[in-house]
């Protein structure tokens, strides 16, 4: 009886929605979490594993040397490597793809890198238009690596003191 | 040797005294780290990775170079010699580059795998490392030395094996560098070898440089089909391609080793040339079809053009497959045609099988002399050369009579220089000089021969010899007396009581004459085959520029109009094409399964190691479905298991002796002796890049003696059939002995 008689205050002084009203106008004058992607974006982790890339030393020379360390630790096989003898004398990939469609972003092809040539950068919005888009080879990668070179190796330098 | 009993790691076991630590260790499955020991080589002891702790010596004992001794507790686990070894393991790992990702060692290398467990995470040393600049040593070995731990396993296996010093240590300390000793490369037939010995990444196979990783391949046993022995090998592919050959143990057959042919002749199979499609020539004009059309179009054709059984041909290289060739006479047979023939580079040929040999390979390299007639064993039988340079090691004498004096990994004791028009008649003098010696009744075609001294001394030799062997080899094919030769030298063994290693015909001849792949009755051989009868061929990976003694008129007949040619053939080049009216792309060498019958009568069958590329087919598929479509009965084979259980079957045709009517010979007239070289023996080899690019490989050489140079008018460099000429005193007189690896235009 008395917890009808309870009820039916709360409901005609309109108590739910005061406490509506509480938590907005609260967050009213709080501090706001959310971000407008992609104008703005969260803050992620030096080790976040996004999209790969492959990286070239200072002196525009690629760094992969085709050793096929990451081949063969990759758990979903999704790389596949050619190499070669340049003319250099030099061991080289003449391929190198990785179909994201079957990466499961592991990023043990970082880990196993002798020459830090493969990474996974942060970025993580990128989008196929076409099946075959999955697949993507040497040249891209290279040019991923290209443009966030100064990205890349700001994130290593971060997560070098914890290694 | 009397028995003992030591104790290793806990366990009694029981040994010969003078047995080392580590084959016994080995035997017992005991893993002691090592880089300098192996199992065929003497013992050096200069890695000192087998350090192992004997109880009551106060230092750990290098166990390769320690006798076990009655009694002897050996530990080679505990403290002691850990420590002992990963103390070396620490020295060896200062002046070894880090390269393992680029090293194409990496995966299959001693050292890697060694210190992963012998070796720390960090190196103490803090110094420059040592860097030794590589000296180029040929065309199939790549050498980055700055990797090399100096354990000489490469410079004894060329002292011990091959026969031929060419890598050596020099400098002293810190700047030992192994290396060698001339700049023209590596000249040994088994070079190869050294790869495999090698622990570490100092010496990698060139071709195979940076194609694939060691844990990529997939590696399938197999039999290797370039000579006699059918050494045992490994396949290893990548992504359906043969990237490698390495050498399979085999005691019996070819030790450890195998010879270079072996290794890299797998480059051929990824030629350019390589035939994908079948293609059928009409009207003069090359088409390519499918194989419906192909197979239809070739039957035909040897329906049409051999109206009689007898017009049909069957020719195949002596390289293919025990069931290649009995498909191909069982069908020839069916079809009613009994010219089948393998001997295609010999001029004289014999009705019955040719290649009696009275001793195996293993009993080889325990003879005490070897007499070698006409055959430059290293080159042209490495494993068979090898055997009886193990004989000579243990004491035997050699003597030879070749055109020219080759340059053997071995000491020979007298050399007969004898031309080939003045073989039969110096055998006779052999002969002849055996028979005075042993007071033997001469026969009447030797009586009026006088033995000349180095004859005699031939003579004396075979005669003082108790368990001797003579060496028949490849260039008496060329001799236009080559039956009569063959003939006389079975009465020298006999009169001798010597043995005769017949290595004449090389490949698979073998499984060629297990299944009579020769004419019978009436049928024509490779040389009477092209008469203006003969219509319609059927050819099986043959080469008509190279494979034919006389390849003119072989060409020659298969271009004419009314001839009718049928080419099962891996390879498609220019002579295929002017030849052929069919071409049938063909599976080649380790891609489909097949049985290879070696000098001893062993049969050892492969399976398939890769796919074929393009559209050919194995070879015997092939030839079953022609049988179908020429409506031939009982060739109805499911797999080539069935096909090999059959062909096992047949029996060979014992040689009957053939009388063979001696060609008279103006021996004064200049011959011409046309030897091709080792690696120009079979279509694949000659298109592997790198065999051709190394020292044997380039072999292009008419030598002649300096007095036969006058009487024909030659001087150093003319050419010479077009072959370049060099004028040596090593030559018999009145001959122009040609090593090519050009076909021949004579």
């Amino acid at each position: 009886m008395k917890k009808k008689l309870k009820k039916l205050v709360n409901d005609f002084s309109l108590g739910e929605l005061r406490t509506g009203l509480k938590v907005t106008s609260k967050e009213f004058v709080n501090k706001k979490i959310t971000v407008q992607f992609p104008e703005e974006r969260t803050p992620i982790s030096p080790r976040f594993r996004g999209l790969h890339a492959l990286r070239r030393y200072p002196n525009g020379e690629e760094r992969c040397i085709a050793c096929k360390l990451c081949e063969a630790v990759c758990p979903a096989n999704a790389i596949t490597i050619d190499s070669e003898m340049r003319e250099d004398g030099t061991r080289r990939t003449t391929q190198y793809d990785i179909d994201l469609f079957k990466c499961i972003f592991c990023g043990f092809c970082e880990e196993a890198c002798p020459v830090d040539a493969i990474v996974e950068t942060h970025i993580f919005d990128y989008a196929f238009e076409s099946r075959e888009g999955s697949i993507i080879d040497k040249k891209a990668l290279l040019e991923i690596g290209d443009k966030n070179e100064s990205a890349i190796s700001k994130a290593k330098e971060e997560d070098s003191k914890y290694r | 040797m009397s028995e003992i009993e030591i104790e290793i790691d806990g366990h009694l076991v029981k040994a010969s005294q003078g047995d080392s630590i580590i084959s016994i260790a080995d035997r017992e499955g005991i893993d002691v780290p090592r880089f300098c020991y192996h199992k065929k080589l003497s013992v050096a002891a200069n890695c000192r990775m087998c350090l192992v702790d004997i109880e009551g010596v106060p230092k750990a004992q290098p166990a390769c170079s320690t006798p076990a001794a009655n009694g002897m507790k050996i530990n080679t686990k505990n403290d002691k010699a850990k420590f002992a070894q990963k103390a070396v393991m620490e020295f060896l790992l200062i002046n070894h580059p880090l390269d393992c990702p680029i090293c194409d060692q990496g995966g299959e290398c001693e050292l890697q795998d060694v210190a992963m467990e012998y070796g720390s995470d960090v190196s103490k040393f803090n110094l420059g490392k040592r860097i030794v600049p590589d000296k180029g040593i040929g065309a199939l070995i790549q050498t980055d030395m700055t990797r090399c731990i100096h354990c000489t396993r490469c410079v004894r296996f060329g002292a011990e094996v091959a026969g031929i010093v060419e890598m050596g240590g020099t400098g002293r300390g810190e700047g030992v560098k192994i290396e060698p000793f001339l700049t023209e490369g590596i000249q040994s037939e088994l070079s190869g070898n050294m790869i495999d010995v090698c622990p570490v990444g100092a010496l990698t196979s060139k071709p195979f440089r940076y194609e694939a990783r060691t844990w990529q391949m997939n590696a399938v046993q197999s039999v290797a089909r370039h000579d006699l022995v059918g050494s045992n090998i490994y396949t290893q592919s990548y992504r359906g391609k043969v990237k490698r050959v390495v050498a399979r143990d085999n005691d019996s057959i070819n030790e450890t080793w195998i010879s270079d042919r072996d290794r890299f002749s797998y480059e051929g199979l990824n030629h350019e040339s390589r035939a994908l499609k079948p293609k059928i020539k009409v009207d003069g004009e090359w088409q390519e079809t499918d194989w419906q059309q192909a197979l239809q179009f070739a039957v035909d054709g040897i329906k049409n053009n051999a109206i009689n059984p007898d017009q049909l041909g069957v020719l195949a290289s002596k390289h293919a497959s025990l069931e290649e060739f009995y498909l191909m006479q069982k069908l020839a047979r069916k079809f009613g045609s009994e010219n089948i023939d393998f001997r295609l580079d010999q001029t004289q040929l014999s009705t019955g099988s040719s290649l009696e040999s009275s001793i195996n390979l293993s009993e080889i390299e325990s003879v005490d002399h070897a007499l070698i007639i006409g055959s430059y064993t290293r080159l042209e039988q490495p494993m068979i050369n090898h055997r009886i340079r193990k004989a000579t090691l243990d004491g035997a004498s050699v003597n030879t009579m070749n055109s020219k004096n080759f340059d053997f990994n071995f000491k020979t004791k007298c050399d007969a220089l004898t031309a080939p028009q003045k073989l039969l008649s110096a055998l006779q003098s052999v002969l002849k000089a055996v028979h005075l010696k042993t007071n033997q009744d001469t026969p009447n075609d030797v009586s009026d021969v006088t033995p000349s001294e180095i004859h005699n001394i031939i003579a004396d030799d075979l005669i003082a010899s108790a368990n001797g062997v003579i060496v028949l080899g490849e260039h008496l094919n060329s001799n236009p007396n080559s039956l009569a030769i063959i003939n006389l030298i079975e009465k020298i063994a006999s009169a001798t009581n010597l043995k005769i290693a017949n290595i004449t015909i090389s490949g698979n001849s073998h499984s060629a004459e297990k299944v009579n792949f020769i004419p019978s009755g009436n049928g024509l051989n490779a040389i009477s085959m092209f008469n203006d009868n003969t219509k319609a061929f059927l050819l099986m990976d043959v080469d008509s520029e190279y494979d034919f003694i006389d390849s003119k008129s072989a060409q020659g007949h298969f271009s004419k109009e009314d001839v009718f040619v049928v080419a099962l053939s891996s390879f498609e080049n220019q002579s295929t094409l002017r030849s052929a009216d069919v071409i049938l792309p063909m599976a080649s060498f380790y891609e489909s399964s097949g049985t290879h019958i070696n000098f001893d009568g062993l049969v050892q069958s492969y399976s398939a190691s890769v796919k074929s590329p393009g559209e050919s087919k194995p070879g015997w598929k092939i030839i079953k479905v022609m049988a179908d479509l020429l409506d031939l009965q009982g060739l109805d084979y499911v797999d080539s298991t069935q096909v090999k259980e059959e062909a096992l079957q047949s029996s060979k045709v014992k040689s009957s002796v053939d009388e063979a009517n001696i060609q008279s010979i103006d021996d004064s007239q200049v011959t011409t002796h046309w030897q091709y070289a080792p690696y120009a023996s079979d279509s694949v080899t000659r298109r592997a890049k790198a065999l051709q690019e190394s020292n044997v490989g380039m072999i292009n050489r008419a030598y002649v003696s300096k007095m036969t140079a006058h009487k024909i008018g030659l001087s150093d460099d003319d050419l010479y059939l077009g072959v370049p000429v060099s004028i040596e005193e090593s030559v018999a007189v009145d001959c122009v002995f040609i090593h090519t690896n050009q076909a021949r235009r004579a």
